[in-house]
């Protein structure tokens, strides 16, 4: 008898030996072989990103995102950080640019002495003044 | 990509060829089971997508795998064990049961009818324990080949070994096999 006639005759006792498991062993393997079956996900049918996808990801049984779809996540919310920064800087330069215009219309009247006489006894006008001016 | 179906069909197929092997490597039967289990779970889990012509290999690794685990963990359970048996009463005919070595009366029908089978049985015995006794690496090669029906290329690849190691590995089993069953009064 050689290798396979033997292995083959083996396989034959083996068999066997697996097809008279007693009820116990069997019914464990059907409740493993179920709480397996639980666990299997459903295979993947649309590749297409959509919003839901980003909820799912968060959590563990959801798809996964490569580095591109990641990347296409951060995407808009990096342009929307950069815009954001953008108009701030803008509305600094903008309210920056209307206080030295103020200040300047300011000096002139001081020095036009176009101002009312009660405003220099008025101490919070001096304190502004000194203010504005230390700011500058 | 595996559907439900098909990974059911396949863990149904599988499953009582997985609890032998994994059987004859730890010889406990709950631990067995346990193994299968959690093969299962694994390969459910986390391969569930896979093709299902790639079910077969993946298994039989994952299945290996959980069997070399269970090794590891009793290895460091043992030593615990062993530091704290010696204070640990022995009553070991605890769990003796009179019927399980209750035989039946010679020449009862019951007897007679079971004769054949009781004989096949008993050889099918001593070969799942030669099966069992052969080395681990031997046996994973012999059983993958001859019971699991892969190929020599397939079984190198599952067991991440050339070609020729597998080949040796069954030889070897298939000798050893052979004339242990002989010593035991076994002709194929």
């Amino acid at each position: 008898m050689n290798e396979n006639e033997f292995g083959y005759q083996i396989r034959q006792a083996l068999n066997e030996a697996a097809g008279q498991l007693d009820y116990k062993t069997t019914y464990r393997l059907e409740q493993a072989r179920a709480a397996a079956l639980a666990r299997h996900r459903a295979p993947a049918t649309a590749p297409a990103w959509n919003p839901s996808m980003l909820a799912a990801g968060a959590g563990s049984g959801g798809p996964r995102l490569g580095w591109f779809g990641g990347f296409g996540v951060a995407a808009p919310v990096i342009a929307l950080a950069i815009g954001f920064i953008g108009i701030y800087q803008w509305q600094q330069q903008g309210a920056q640019e209307q206080r030295i215009s103020d200040l300047a219309a300011m000096d002139f009247a001081v020095l036009m002495d176009e101002n009312p006489i009660g405003a220099y006894a008025d101490k919070g006008f001096g304190a502004l003044l000194r203010g504005e001016t230390e700011d500058l | 990509m595996a559907s439900g179906k098909e990974l059911a069909d396949f863990l149904a197929g599988v499953e009582r060829r997985a609890f032998k092997q994994a059987q004859y490597a730890v010889r406990d039967a709950d631990a067995a089971l346990d193994i299968v289990q959690e093969a299962m779970m694994k390969l459910s889990e986390k391969y569930g997508d896979r093709p299902a012509a790639e079910l077969p290999p993946l298994f039989t690794r994952i299945l290996q795998n959980a069997t070399h685990d269970f090794f590891r963990r009793q290895k460091v359970r043992s030593t615990w064990v062993t530091l704290f048996s010696a204070l640990s009463p022995h009553n070991e005919d605890d769990n003796f049961d009179p019927l399980e070595t209750l035989e039946a009366m010679p020449g009862s029908q019951s007897a007679e009818s079971a004769a054949d089978q009781v004989e096949r049985s008993q050889v099918i015995a001593i070969i799942e324990e030669e099966v069992g006794r052969l080395p681990t690496r031997q046996r994973e090669a012999f059983l993958a080949r001859y019971w699991e029906e892969m190929d020599v290329a397939e079984t190198a690849a599952l067991m991440g070994c050339s070609e020729g190691s597998v080949k040796t590995h069954c030889s070897r089993a298939t000798h050893s096999l052979a004339r242990a069953l002989r010593a035991r009064g076994i002709t194929l």
